[in-house]
């Protein structure tokens, strides 16, 4: 079974529900705008004190904010329900369902859930973005957009990698939904870039959840402050957060014995 | 003619942390913890051939799901040797999957929040079936069990019954040659137990396929079974026809008399089970029974009298209890 069509079955099914339950789209509507809101009064406050922080102008940290609500948006969408549905399996013994599937165990527990609603989180990012781009009267280029790109993109790879990593966890703890609060008080560290945090809090951000990678290196894409050798090195950590994170799958696949026998 | 499943002195033991109860002996399981060795199967062999029907009996606990799960794939064997299909399920290889359906009547795999027909796709993408064969056949199953008008409702909307319908058209979508169904009829009611027997013989009849069942209805066993494997304590206590079953286990048979005259003590002629006005139930040795009979008719005015063996369910009974008080 092709993988991307398989994912593709699942993102239209879902789609197609979703469509059905409107009002969630106007509540998720609602919670991007305070999100949007907090976030602008936040801004403006530091604004009120100094012009630069750690180097990063007002309409610089706009565009900082822009990603890390875009990137949110792509959590919350597509990883964290399929993760938690995941640990739900493993809890009730239902991942046997997905176990005897012709088809990668892994991918399939990867793509099973989609809430469409929440890529409204994904639009607004984009719009915060483009209007941080305007203020700062840039010029985009096909390298920097293709920079940009691909460091949201290997961003997004790594924050699911450290997702299913600590969902693998629940083959041998059975419970772990805490820590998807823990997760998202992490994440929420995001909103400014890594560099203005103490060097300990920084290398947690960048290594141990890569928010550094996910927010701050496609921002820095943006506002021209990427070098190649940077994605390079976000490109090893990828590599580096897939191959380790499928292994621990792997492990915890051949741990599991069903909730009950 | 190769037998469609083959297991040869299969055994899975599980390590189980234990402790006692209490909040000290929680403290101490902490850095010093005990495991204890629960052979959940414990050396058994059968094999079942193409086609056949086979009941998997034994009480709670005995490793019929166990069994099921090495089967399927989900379990690795802690030794012996397992073979599906020509195919070794442990490696859980894709063409093996797709040749085989596990269904658990206690959980389900169709998403609550979908309707069926969405689920039903899923499936078929999963399996890779094609348009048209995937149409012809859930359109077939939807009439079989008489689902048309509910596979556009979402999954939480249905009855219990209803679901266990759902799941059992979603589990055979891909038509799989090899069947485990692990109590597919548990917690539904009479009429819907018989529909979805019903479905499962003509789903075997149709396609030839090999289905290895466990439930605790014997109504289930007695209508699809000819043969059956009781299992207890992980080993195998009896493989062959439900009737010998019946033969090798239950020594007795039940006398039913109907009297004119109810007051008349019958004690004499067996053991009385019960008494309904004027209808005695009595409990004779098999051997006896030709010899009680006729001397019930000689000595007595009798309206009615019926013979019959032993309900199945008491038979099973009595051969786990019997090998209880062996050990």
């Amino acid at each position: 079974m092709n993988p991307i069509k398989l994912a593709l079955t699942y993102l239209r099914i879902g789609v197609l529900n979703e469509m059905q339950y409107r009002i969630n789209f106007f509540i998720q509507l609602l919670q991007s705008f305070i999100s949007v809101a907090t976030g602008l009064i936040g801004l403006s406050l530091v604004f009120g004190q100094v012009n630069t922080l750690a180097g990063w102008s007002r309409s610089e940290l706009l565009a900082v904010m822009g990603v890390h609500l875009l990137m949110g948006g792509v959590i919350r969408s597509i990883i964290q329900p399929n993760m938690e549905r995941l640990m739900d399996d493993v809890r009730n013994g239902t991942l046997d369902f997905a176990l005897t599937k012709p088809a990668d165990a892994q991918t399939l527990v990867s793509v099973r859930e989609f809430r469409f609603w929440q890529l409204v989180d994904v639009i607004v990012g984009m719009v915060v973005i483009s209007i941080a781009f305007v203020q700062l009267k840039g010029t985009l280029g096909i390298l920097q957009l293709l920079g940009f790109l691909a460091a949201l993109i290997m961003g997004g790879v790594m924050l699911y990698c450290v997702w299913l990593m600590v969902t693998s966890i629940s083959f041998w703890v059975i419970r772990v939904h805490e820590i998807s609060n823990l997760f998202e008080g992490l994440y929420a560290a995001g909103r400014w870039p890594v560099g203005i945090y103490p060097d300990w809090l920084r290398t947690g951000l960048t290594f141990l959840v890569p928010v550094a990678f996910a927010v701050t290196v496609p921002a820095e894409a943006l506002t021209n402050r990427l070098s190649g050798t940077s994605l390079l090195f976000a490109l090893g950590m990828t590599l580096l957060f897939v191959i380790l994170s499928r292994g621990l799958w792997r492990l915890g696949l051949s741990n599991y014995s069903g909730a009950s026998s | 003619m190769t037998p469609t499943i083959s297991v040869s002195k299969l055994s899975k033991h599980y390590k189980v942390p234990e402790r006692e109860g209490g909040m000290k002996a929680a403290v101490i399981s902490l850095f010093n913890r005990k495991y204890r060795t629960v052979k959940a199967v414990d050396d058994i062999s059968f094999s079942i051939e193409p086609g056949e029907i086979v009941g998997f009996l034994g009480p709670n606990g005995a490793g019929k799901t166990t069994t099921l799960k090495v089967l399927s794939g989900l379990l690795h064997p802690t030794s012996g040797a397992v073979n599906v299909l020509g195919y070794e399920p442990t490696k859980r290889s894709h063409d093996y999957l797709r040749q085989v359906a596990l269904v658990m009547g206690n959980r389900n795999q169709l998403s609550w929040d979908l309707p069926a027909i969405d689920s039903f796709e899923l499936q078929r993408a999963i399996y890779g079936i094609p348009v048209l064969e995937f149409k012809k056949t859930r359109d077939d199953f939807i009439d079989l069990l008489e689902l048309k008008d509910l596979v556009n409702k979402p999954i939480r909307n249905l009855s219990l019954g209803e679901r266990m319908k759902m799941e059992i058209v979603g589990a055979l979508l891909h038509r799989p040659k090899v069947l485990f169904l692990d109590e597919p009829t548990i917690g539904l009611d009479v009429t819907m137990q018989r529909r979805i027997r019903a479905f499962i013989k003509e789903y075997n009849q149709r396609w030839g396929a090999t289905v290895l069942l466990t439930s605790h209805y014997m109504a289930d066993v007695e209508a699809l079974c000819k043969r059956v494997i009781v299992i207890h304590h992980g080993h195998t206590l009896f493989d062959g026809e439900l009737s010998s079953l019946v033969t090798q286990f239950s020594s007795f048979k039940t006398l039913g008399v109907t009297l004119p005259n109810p007051e008349v003590d019958l004690s004499q002629y067996g053991e009385v089970l019960t008494r309904d006005g004027a209808r005695v139930t009595l409990r004779v040795a098999k051997a006896k029974t030709s010899q009680v009979t006729a001397n019930l008719l000689s000595d007595l005015q009798v309206d009615d009298l019926t013979v019959e063996d032993t309900p199945i369910d008491d038979v099973i009974d009595s051969v786990f209890t019997s090998t209880e008080e062996t050990k």
